[in-house]
């Protein structure tokens, strides 16, 4: 038998060797294979102002952002449809000088017409402005130079102005209703083509027009339609290339015994918290809460239930490696310890017939589940008792908006930068009356520094101050508590090296692996080269 | 005519029993499609326009009757409104992408079962005390298990493990949809396993129906008459027992034939098939009213024109419910 392989492996050397001898052409590049979006089939709607029903890659690969964010190195912004930005009037306005010399795949030019094109479009249907933006107006001073007034001042908005928004032609959106257009044939600036779409698979090819010369490399990529279900079988027997998916057992049934060739990177989008609710009277108690904190074993639950697919979260919440500037010096090095005695000593004071809560999580995410039964057996150490509750999944976003809780997990997404996952966790604003459905802040903290420093970074573009704002807030978070952070929500990449290399690794964060983020997902394409070269 | 008229009446009144049970039920359940949606596209879109987007999805806070009354005049008007799911895909649209895959799948799937388990029972009642026996106990394991049950097993076995037929979509990747052989080919080789396994869990009914009835009607005078006529085995069998043991099968035919629509949604999420139970399990994940009322409504609708069709078919056959 070990003959027999051996034979068979030195067959398909020799015929690697003389395919390899061969003069390679670009056509000749094998196409790659993505699965971006659990889908049972695909509906034809290319329109990137649209949020769900569009097609993963119209955003990205199609049509392109005026300025690349990566999320995995906060404050690096790089140069994409517009070479710079420039703020003025405190904030309100903003002007892009745009590249020169990118065309439409129409032969169209780009000029500054569709970028003010596409930001009008917004304020004429809000519904499709996801961004949330307030603008009040855009002007185009020059062919490669576009205004955009905004009515409050918008610093911290960058991302979704620049980093999230595609930027479509106005010569063919003009005609259409943006609300209900389907753009079943689009035309963008970016890297790929739409080629083929079926309910079952679409294809895009590449741009060989594209501003970036001599790229992309990956000449076609294959998006067929596959649900939770069939994308296991589908990694599990190599049709996939690129995926973004949880597989349960991924030593078994992804890595298959060749970690070279069958890689994943797991990077933190996010962090999940437990979330006390703070309008209650016990869990209100800032040494409660730290109890609670020093008892639950945040490494077990790591290993037991995340699989060790991810890693603790930093005390401040903020995304490990990455954010290390955003970080408040003296809590550097700080992490979670386990710490029984001092818990129940802090739990002194307290009534213990009191100290009794329900954990609600959504039984679909497992999970989640298995770090609330953790959750449970760690507290009743230090006599607290926790009665863990699972709901369905649309029961637990509505009764967690309402706060309608005691304690829950929750993950919050990290944004462009630590200012948005802090924002959302903490600006008091979002923390609506009980009762009320909010959309952040789900625990209702409300603490007027927080307000302040949170209004602060909003109010600068200077990324030292902005840096200072965001060490603030970790400083509250660490000494505060308004939420328990417990381990970094991970963003899903499994990619194959056979046959494209390039890809993002711990070493090399250029941009977010995973293939269902976007624009970053076409930025990874760009960096792909042939393997072997 | 007067039985006609007055089972009109009644389907009507059904009908609209339906059409407000699946305006009522989607908004019993927890939560909102949007705040669904913001929680699932993590931070892709700012909270702050959560309330613009409800406009774009035509999601009012209008009282539950104002909406009511708007729900059923554009029901009147033919109109379904748009997915959200598959925003701005009108529901009509979606609806008429994924009932052919299910009326093919499903739809043949019955067929061949009544047909064959139909033969079969007749058989089996024909000829008690030999090997078909066996069958009994295995039809009626066969009809004890789920439906998903027999599907995962078949995956597992003849998908997974011997890799002899496709364990989901509805055609291969390689072929483009059209009027090809290939194509349809495709098709054929995608649906084997979804398709024996309904025919593998819903024949075991049809067995034990037919040869319960089959057996009663043996014992009837008009049949010991046809044999002692000296008639071949095969004309009594069919033409004498059979055709009057049929009677109560027609009718679970045309009632089954309304569940086609509806009745097969865990086979199709297990073959991740197409189809409209597909469609429907995607629109209650996320909480997409239009879309869940779409189709529950040509669910409904499917299964009360099969009762008709049943009940048409009664007063056909049978001369006694004409009274």
């Amino acid at each position: 038998m070990k003959r027999f392989t051996l034979a068979v492996a030195l067959a398909l050397a020799v015929a690697g060797c003389s395919s390899s001898g061969a003069p390679k052409t670009a056509d000749a590049a094998p196409p790659l294979v993505m699965h971006a979006i659990d889908s049972g089939t695909f509906q034809e709607n290319f329109n990137p102002f649209h949020l769900e029903g569009v097609n993963f890659g119209t955003t990205g690969m199609i049509y392109e952002t005026l300025e690349y964010f990566n999320k995995l190195k906060p404050g690096e912004i790089k140069p994409w449809l517009a070479l710079g930005h420039e703020w003025s009037n405190e904030g309100k306005t903003l002007t892009f000088t745009l590249r020169q010399g990118v065309k439409w795949t129409d032969g169209k030019p780009f000029t500054a017409d569709d970028v003010a094109f596409t930001f009008t479009t917004m304020t004429r249907h809000p519904e499709l402005n996801k961004g949330a933006l307030e603008i009040s107006g855009t002007k185009v001073l020059a062919p490669d130079k576009v205004r955009i007034d905004f009515r409050t001042t918008s610093y911290a908005k960058l991302f979704n102005i620049s980093g999230n928004t595609g930027i479509v032609p106005k010569h063919l959106f003009e005609k259409e209703n943006p609300v209900t257009f389907t753009n079943p044939k689009p035309v963008g600036t970016g890297p790929y083509k739409l080629s083929k779409f079926s309910a079952q698979l679409y294809e895009m090819t590449k741009n060989s027009a594209y501003w970036q010369p001599g790229k992309p490399v990956v000449p076609t990529i294959r998006f067929p339609a596959y649900t939770a279900n069939a994308v296991q079988t589908g990694l599990q027997q190599g049709e996939i290339d690129w995926a973004g998916a949880f597989v349960p057992d991924i030593d078994k049934i992804y890595v298959q015994g060749k970690p070279e060739v069958n890689k994943y990177y797991f990077p933190p989008e996010g962090v999940v918290s437990l979330l006390p609710n703070l309008t209650h009277p016990v869990l209100s108690k800032p040494e409660v809460r730290q109890a609670i904190s020093l008892a639950i074993d945040r490494d077990k639950i790591v290993k037991v239930a995340e699989r060790g697919y991810t890693k603790v979260a930093h005390p401040t919440s903020i995304p490990m490696p990455g954010g290390e500037a955003f970080l408040p010096p003296e809590y550097k090095d700080a992490s979670f310890q386990v710490d029984v005695e001092k818990a129940k000593e802090l739990l002194k004071g307290v009534d213990p017939a009191q100290l009794t809560f329900t954990l609600l999580v959504p039984s679909p995410f497992t999970d989640w589940v298995n770090a609330a039964q953790l959750i449970r057996e760690d507290l009743a150490k230090v006599g607290i008792t926790v009665e863990t509750r699972g709901v369905a999944f649309q029961d637990w976003v509505s009764k967690v908006g309402k706060g309608d809780f005691e304690l829950s997990i929750r993950a919050t997404p990290a944004g462009a930068s630590p200012y948005f996952q802090m924002r959302s966790l903490l600006f008091s604003e979002l923390a609506k009356p009980v009762g009320t459905a909010a959309t952040g802040n789900y625990q209702r903290w409300k603490d007027e520094t927080t307000d302040k420093l949170i209004n602060d970074y909003a109010a600068t573009e200077n990324l030292a101050e902005q840096q200072r704002a965001t060490q603030e807030l970790g400083r509250i978070m660490v000494e505060k508590l308004p939420v328990l952070p417990l381990f970094y929500s991970p963003a899903w990449a499994q990619f194959r090296t056979n046959k494209y290399v390039g890809w993002p690794s711990e070493q090399d964060p250029y941009a977010m692996p995973s293939p269902y983020t976007s624009p970053d997902a076409a930025v990874v394409l760009l960096n792909l080269r042939p393997a072997g070269t | 005519m007067r039985f006609l008229t007055r089972r009109l009446g009644f389907y009507l009144l059904t009908a609209w029993a339906a059409v407000t049970l699946n305006f009522l039920i989607p908004r019993m359940m927890p939560g909102d499609p949007v705040d669904l949606l913001v929680a699932r596209l993590k931070g892709n879109v700012d909270p702050a326009a959560i309330e613009a987007m409800k406009r774009a999805f035509g999601i009012s806070d209008a009282g539950l009757w104002t909406q009511y009354v708007d729900y059923l005049g554009n029901l009147f008007r033919g109109e379904l409104g748009r997915s959200i799911t598959f925003f701005p895909t009108e529901v009509s649209t979606v609806v008429a992408d994924s009932l052919p895959w299910t009326i093919g799948l499903v739809g043949v799937a019955t067929l061949i079962s009544y047909v064959v388990g139909t033969s079969l029972g007749v058989l089996m009642a024909w000829k008690r005390g030999t090997w078909l026996d066996g069958v009994l106990p295995a039809a009626t394991f066969l009809h004890a298990v789920p439906y998903f049950w027999v599907a995962l097993v078949l995956v597992f076995v003849f998908g997974s493990t011997l890799q002899w037929f496709p364990g989901s979509r509805a055609y291969g990747l390689e072929v483009t949809p059209g009027f090809t052989w290939e194509f349809v080919a495709s098709v054929g080789y995608h649906a084997t396993l979804p398709a024996v396994t309904i025919v593998l869990a819903s024949m075991a009914d049809r067995i034990l129906g037919m040869r319960n009835v089959m057996v009663t009607t043996l014992g009837e005078d008009y049949v010991v008459m046809a044999e002692a006529k000296g008639l071949t085995s095969r004309r009594v069998m069919w033409a004498y027992a059979a055709r009057n043991a049929i009677l109560p099968n027609i009718t679970s035919f045309a009632l089954s034939l309304g569940f086609v629509v509806g009745g097969s949604v865990l086979t199709e999420i297990v073959f991740s098939y197409p189809g409209i139970g597909s469609m429907l399990l995607k629109g209650v994940e996320n909480e997409d009213f239009p879309l869940m009322q779409g189709i529950f409504l040509v669910i409904s609708l499917a299964v009360l024109v099969a009762n008709l069709l049943a009940d048409l078919a009664y007063v056909i056959l049978d001369p006694r419910t004409r009274q």
